[in-house]
Order: structure tokens, then sequence, then C-alpha cells
């Protein structure tokens, strides 16, 4: 493992604890099912009813393959946890994936909820284990099953999911950092791979290889490998005037000279790696000055954000950062943000930068263990643009890095 | 939201991009998507909504043919495709037309937004939303109806599971195509983890030779990353979907289980193979056993047939129902039904529907044995649609 790269003082402590080389995984499921029932007291609820796939992931710990989004709908795992028992409950497809822990009678087997018949047998099993009448928080509720819970108070999951996830466990931080680790080095093959005349789907073929080969446990979304135009004017045609960013891949093929935005994410322990590059594609791809500029700009940016970044900053405070050093401009995507967090969902809170506006990044206050995925965006109409991303943690009085990536073919000045 | 008056890019697709007939990620043809817009408005009528609310990837794809970025897993319900009787028009979440077929015009574009007040106002521009009475949503959420309040204020919510159903169940014969198309990718997978199918390989080895090739092919994302199961010759045999790095040993029962997307379309096979050359007979033995009651319920996939019909098919050739559901619709990914122990036994098949239908039986000592076909319910009998070989254990294509 490379030293780690830290900021602030340099500490790498999250609430005094190290971030370990390995989570311990059971230790971090306990820690989760405990943020979880305190969350539930603060918000009253009597159970939490989770369906969709991070959700799940989070609340149980459990394992489950990559799945096509109408599978992970139709043939879900299922979370329910219980105010005050000892572990949740998991309705699976999957009973291989869950935690060894786990007693027998919280491991049930899967319930087809978004039919009739399947909710029917949810219900019963939530009379049997919360009661009827409990008040319960959901993430999604599929008509069949709100006919089924008709008995029940359903209210919203959000808050009490939100405010469990939203600062990570040194154990969480260990996952994030393994995933990252896995993605970096497949993109590192990749990278090898690059050449005019490939497809975006071949690039696609040697990544979901290496992933898994180095134990990668899902991929969490189709590899992006965006070829950028040189000016907005060129399109695609937004809503908003800005960048059309990200589009899905094809079978295009590359040309030499073309600027790729790379953007491609994986799984471990249910945890998401985002890895976000600019690349040339050339035999011998060398940054021209102007493209070299671009990403000064970035680094720059970078720098910024992160001198600001440690306990009690606001998320105002980084975007204001960011804007100041790139000359009063905004230097991210007009639909997206500054930074976000990664845990179970590859884009989860605190999101910085977002149409939820300036007051809502000024009442966002840094603490640690939270984790940013810094992705500024260098905007150069004419010569395209450069953007990456680079995952950190707030720790107890500065940043750690979470990702540790080389930039090539672009090099720090 | 803003519009330019600039040309749209051609087929809101990368000039570049190749598309031809059989790209697995192009657009698909505007004559399949004006069948598909036709089903829907019918369906709507029939159930009398105005607006259908649609949350779902398969179901954008379904009404507006856009091409969406593909990730893995469920996702909580949100409006990402509104779909309204009065104007005629479908309306999608999306920042820019890539992807987007030119009967979706930019100003039936809403962009992306985190914050509630903005995706009300995105969703208040839409013609004909704020006089709805009948508002069919896909699914729900808590909230989700203050939501619809706030912008069809007159409106009742109420499940638009049944329209949507009648829209897709019944496959034209182009969407067969394209399920055949997807089933042809699911082969080519198949026969790279049949040709990298020695002792000592890992499941895992397996799972990344299966991604590898689908995406050399051009069709990258997966139905499900469980497509691999070494099933043990001693002890209990379960069917497990997530792959281990344990080496498979020579004489193991190995399943094959893949699948494929043809432009949104789900395509798979499943079928297992003995690791080395040596066959014994009593997993010659199950594979028969297997084969003769995933026959009898391919044969009960006929128009009319119920779920129990199926079930007792299989149980009447020998073999208890298996965990898992012996039966899915697949369309644009799975789509209801869902038959199997405790599930769909009262469902009626549709004609056209097409059925993943999945054999499992498993004896300890021997193995396990699956084979999974996808069959069409036609008038004329059931139609299987993969072609690859169901030879004896062993033997593979």
């Amino acid at each position: 493992m490379p030293e780690t790269r830290t900021g602030g003082q340099v500490t790498t402590t999250v609430n005094g604890s190290t971030v370990p080389a390995v989570a311990d995984r059971p230790g971090m499921r306990r820690e989760r099912h405990q943020r979880l029932q305190d969350q539930m007291a603060d918000h009253g609820l009597d159970g939490l009813l989770l369906l969709g796939t991070s959700a799940v992931a989070y609340a149980t710990g459990a394992a489950a393959p990559g799945c096509d989004s109408a599978r992970a709908a139709l043939l879900r795992s299922v979370a329910l946890v219980v105010a005050g028992a000892e572990a949740p409950h998991l309705f699976t497809p999957y009973p291989e994936g869950s935690p060894p822990e786990l007693p027998a009678a919280h491991l049930h087997a899967a319930v087809v909820v978004d039919l009739d018949d399947g909710a029917a047998v949810l219900a019963e099993a939530l009379r049997g284990l919360v009661g009827s009448g409990a008040r319960i928080g959901c993430d999604e509720v599929p008509h069949p099953l709100v006919r089924a819970l008709g008995e029940f108070e359903l209210v919203s999951a959000s808050g009490a999911l939100a405010a469990a996830k939203l600062c990570k466990t040194p154990d969480e931080l260990a996952c994030i950092r393994a995933a990252q680790h896995i993605n970096e080095q497949a993109m590192v093959d990749v990278l090898a791979f690059l050449r005019p005349g490939v497809r975006q789907t071949d690039l696609t073929a040697r990544f979901l290889r290496r992933v898994f080969e180095l134990g990668a446990e899902t991929n969490g979304i189709d590899p992006i490998w965006q070829v950028m135009p040189l000016t907005k004017a060129e399109g695609p045609w937004t809503v908003h005037g800005d960048l059309a960013f990200p589009t899905p891949s094809s079978t295009q093929v590359l040309e030499e000279g073309d600027v790729i935005w790379v953007d491609t994410g994986i799984h471990v322990g249910g945890y998401a790696s985002d890895f976000g590059r600019t690349w040339i594609v050339g035999d011998d791809p060398r940054p021209s000055a102007r493209q070299q500029d671009q990403f000064a700009r970035w680094r720059a940016v970078m720098d910024a954000v992160l001198a600001c970044c440690r306990p009690g900053a606001t998320a105002g405070e980084l975007t204001r950062a960011a804007v100041d050093a790139d000359g009063g401009r905004r230097p991210w995507i007009e639909h997206f943000y500054l930074a976000h967090s990664v845990g179970t969902d590859s884009a989860e809170m605190p999101l910085v930068g977002t149409d939820l506006g300036d007051a809502f990044d000024d009442a966002m206050v840094l603490a640690p263990g939270m984790v940013l995925v810094l992705e500024p965006v260098i905007w150069d109409d004419g010569a395209a643009g450069y953007r990456s991303e680079d995952i950190y943690a707030v720790t107890d009085d500065g940043w750690m890095a979470l990702s540790d990536h080389p930039y090539d073919p672009f090099v720090a000045a | 939201m803003t519009t330019t008056h600039r040309a749209r890019s051609e087929h809101g697709l990368d000039h570049r991009a190749e598309g031809g007939p059989g790209d697995p990620t192009s657009l698909d043809d505007e004559a399949l998507r004006a069948d598909r817009r036709d089903r829907l408005f019918t369906a709507m009528a029939t159930h009398d909504l105005d607006v259908l609310v649609l949350g779902r990837p398969a179901e954008v794809t379904f009404a507006s043919g856009a091409r969406q970025l593909w990730t893995a897993g469920s996702r909580p319900f949100g409006p990402a495709c509104v779909v309204v009787a009065s104007t005629g028009r479908t309306h999608l979440l999306a920042v820019s037309d890539h992807g987007v077929p030119p009967e979706v015009a930019h100003d039936d574009l809403f962009g992306l937004s985190w914050n509630p007040v903005n995706l009300v106002a995105s969703l208040a521009a839409i013609g004909g939303l704020a006089a709805a009475r009948r508002v069919g949503t896909t699914s729900s959420s808590p909230g989700f109806s203050r939501l619809v309040a706030a912008v069809a204020p007159d409106a009742e919510v109420v499940d638009g599971g049944p329209a949507l159903e009648q829209a897709r169940s019944p496959k034209s014969p182009e969407e067969v195509a394209r399920i055949v198309a997807a089933t042809a990718i699911a082969e080519a997978g198949l026969t790279a983890m049949v040709d990298a199918l020695v002792p000592g390989v890992t499941e895992r080895q397996l799972l990344a030779t299966y991604l590898e090739r689908i995406a050399a092919v051009g069709a990258p994302t997966p139905p499900t990353e469980g497509v691999v199961c070494a099933t043990p010759r001693t002890g209990p045999v379960d069917r497990r979907s997530i792959a281990t790095d344990a080496p498979i040993e020579a004489g193991q029962l190995v399943v094959l289980d893949p699948g494929g997307f043809h432009r949104g379309y789900e395509g798979g096979v499943g079928r297992t193979l003995v690791v080395g050359d040596e066959v014994t007979a009593a997993q010659r033995d199950l594979a028969r056993r297997s084969r003769e009651s995933l026959d009898a319920v391919i044969a009960t996939c006929r128009p009319g047939a119920t779920g129990a019909d199926l079930c007792a098919a299989w149980t009447a050739a020998g073999a208890p129902l298996p965990p898992a559901p012996l039966a899915v619709g697949v369309g644009l990914g799975v789509e209801p039904p869902v038959i199997g122990a405790g599930i769909g036994h009262r469902h009626v098949l549709a004609p056209r529907t097409v059925l993943a239908v999945t054999g499992w039986v498993a004896t300890e000592g021997v193995g396990g044995y699956l084979e999974r076909d996808l069959v069409l319910v036609d008038e004329t009998g059931p139609q299987v649609l993969s072609t690859y070989g169901r030879g004896p254990a062993g033997e593979g294509p």
C-alpha cells in the first residue's frame, strides 16, 4: 500500500480510530445496525423496510450479484430492520450472500413484493415481526405492497437512512479504498490497451475482465469512455446549454487525438468506487500546451478545495474556494456537483454544489468520516476540457486520500 | 427549461456511432418504437389513465425509446418519464438529446434536479398534467402522492402496473427477434465459458470471461452477474449466484446461465456441463430428469395456461419445485409474471408473452443440474427461442 496522502494536520484518524488496511466486516455491520437503531429511535420508527439495492446492502451487509435494474427490482432482496432487534431481517434470492453472523431466524426466502401474492407474504411476515399498525420507514412501496400494508403507517425512510450513512466508519472507508484500489489497478491495464481504432466496448471488455480477476464483487455502471466535443456548440444539445455528460458507451471507434472522459465504478463489500480521468487517444499521446494548462487549472481547483477541507468547514466554503481558484468560473457541470460522497450508493450525501443551492451548502458542515469525491471540470471551449475525480475522507483534523492514481498522460507541473 | 433552434444531432446519436442494424447498443427502429407507443396509449385508454408516470429504466425505454446509461441495481421510484394521453407526448428526464429518438422533442426533455422544488417546476411545465384526473404510476414511495398533488391537484394516483403490463407483455415479431438476438449474445458468452471450463478454473474467472465476451460483441451489460455455479459432489447442493474463488474440480457439474441485451431486450440460455471428460451414470440420470421436467413445463406454455398448470407439469414429472422461480417473463429485462413455489399460480399466460423457464434438480452426492430456455407462448404452441444444444451432461452444445 503506498503512503497515504493527507492534508491539514498529518493524521489519518476518524473519531480517534485509524482506517484499517482491511475492514472488519462483522464489526462494520454491527456498527451500521446500531446507527440505524439510533436513527429509528430519533425518527420514531418501529421498523425500516428497505427495497433499494444499495439500502438493502447497507442495512444487512448481504452480498448479491450485480443485476440489471429490472431484475434487481422484480427478483429483489428486501431488508427489514425492527426497532430493538439484535440483527436485521433479510428476504433474499441469494442466501449464500447473507452475513455469516446473521441469525438463521433472520434469513428468509425471497419475496416478490412487486406482485400481489408476494406482497401478501411480506405483509404477513411484518405482522409477526413488527406487529400490525407499526410505523415503518420505507424507501419504495410498489402498489401491491401499498395494498398489502394498509394497516401499517408508512413514512419515508430517507431521513433515518441518510443520517446513518452520512459519516463513514473507519471500516467503511477501508471498503471504499479497497474498491477504489481494484478499480485503479484495472484502469492501468485499460489505459495500456487504449489506441486509435479500438471501440468503447473493447475498453469495457478489458475493464470488466480485469476488475473481476482482481476481486471486484459487482460492477456498478456501464463504463463511460465519452469522446468530448471540442466546443459545447458541437453538442449534443442539452436542456441547460452546458455539457452532456455522461453519455452511454457504444461500439463507437476511438480516433487519434480524441479527448475521452472516463468514468467507472465497482463495488467491494457493498461499497462503491468512483474512477474518473481524462485520457487522450493516441499511439503516444501527449497533451498539448493548452491541454496541459487545463490540467493545471484543474489541479489548482483541487488544491484550493482541499486546503479548506477539515471538520467544521462548510460545503459552501468548498464551492467558493473552487470558484475563486478558477477565476470566478463555476468549475463543475450544471446538472451535477463539485463533490459527492460514495458509500453503498455511487452518489450520496453530502452533495456539494447542486441545485439544492448555496444555503444548503452553507448548512452542510464537514465532519470526520464524510467522504468527498471531488470532480471539478475545466471546460476550455475550442479545446474540450479536463475532468478527473479523486476520493477524500474528512479526518479528525484534515483529509486523507482514498484514491491513489496517476493522471497519465497529463503530468503535474 | 430552455430550448435552442439548433438542429439536433441525427437520431440523437454521435455521428461516429456505428448504429447498424445488428448493433446491440443502437436506438431501435422507428417502426418498433411507434408500435410500442401505440400499445402504450391504447393500454392507457383501456385503463382510463390520463397520465402515466414511469420510473424504471425498462419502462422508460418502452415508452420513449431512449437509450439510457446502464447502472446495476434497483433504485427507489422517481419520475423519469411522463406519458400524457391528451397530448400524445412522452416527456423524458434527460439532460441531453444523446440517445433520445427524434419523436421525443427537445421541449419534451426535463433536466436532472436534486432539489424537489426544481423537480416540481419541471413537472408542472408538462402540458396536460395539471388537468389530469387519473395518474397511473408504476411504483410509489411515501410522499410520492404529495408530489403528484403538487402538479396535478385534481388527480387520483392509481396503480399503472396493469396498463404497462398490457402494453408490454405481448411481443411483436420484431420484439421476439430482438430477444433472439440477445439470446445469441448470451450464447456467445456461454461458448466463451465452455471453452474456459477446465479443471482448476474458478467461478470468478468464468464470470470474468463471460463479461469480457459479451462486451467484445458490443453488448457489455449483463442481466445478472450470477451466471456460474459449480455444484458439489458431496453434501447438500444449493443453487448459488455469487461467484467464489474456489478451483473447480474435474467431475463437478457446473451451471452456466448467462444472459445478454440487444437494444434493451433480454435474452438468455442456461446449461450444465461436467468439467473434464468423464460423465457418471448418476449425472446423466440427473440431466435426464431435469430435461423431462423442463420439457413438460415448456409443453404447457400455451395461451390460457395458468401458473399452477406450469408448476403441476414440473412436479408431475417427479422433481420438487425449485426454490427459484420456474418461469419469469422476459422482454425489456425481466417482467411479470413470476411463477414458482408460492407465487404466480393464478396468473394466466397471455398470447405472445416470452418466458424464461428454468429447470433445476439436485441430488446429494451427484450435484445440481440447471437448464434455462426462453419460450414464446404462441397460439400455435410453445416456441423455444434458444438454439444452443441441450445435449447430455458433459457433451456440451
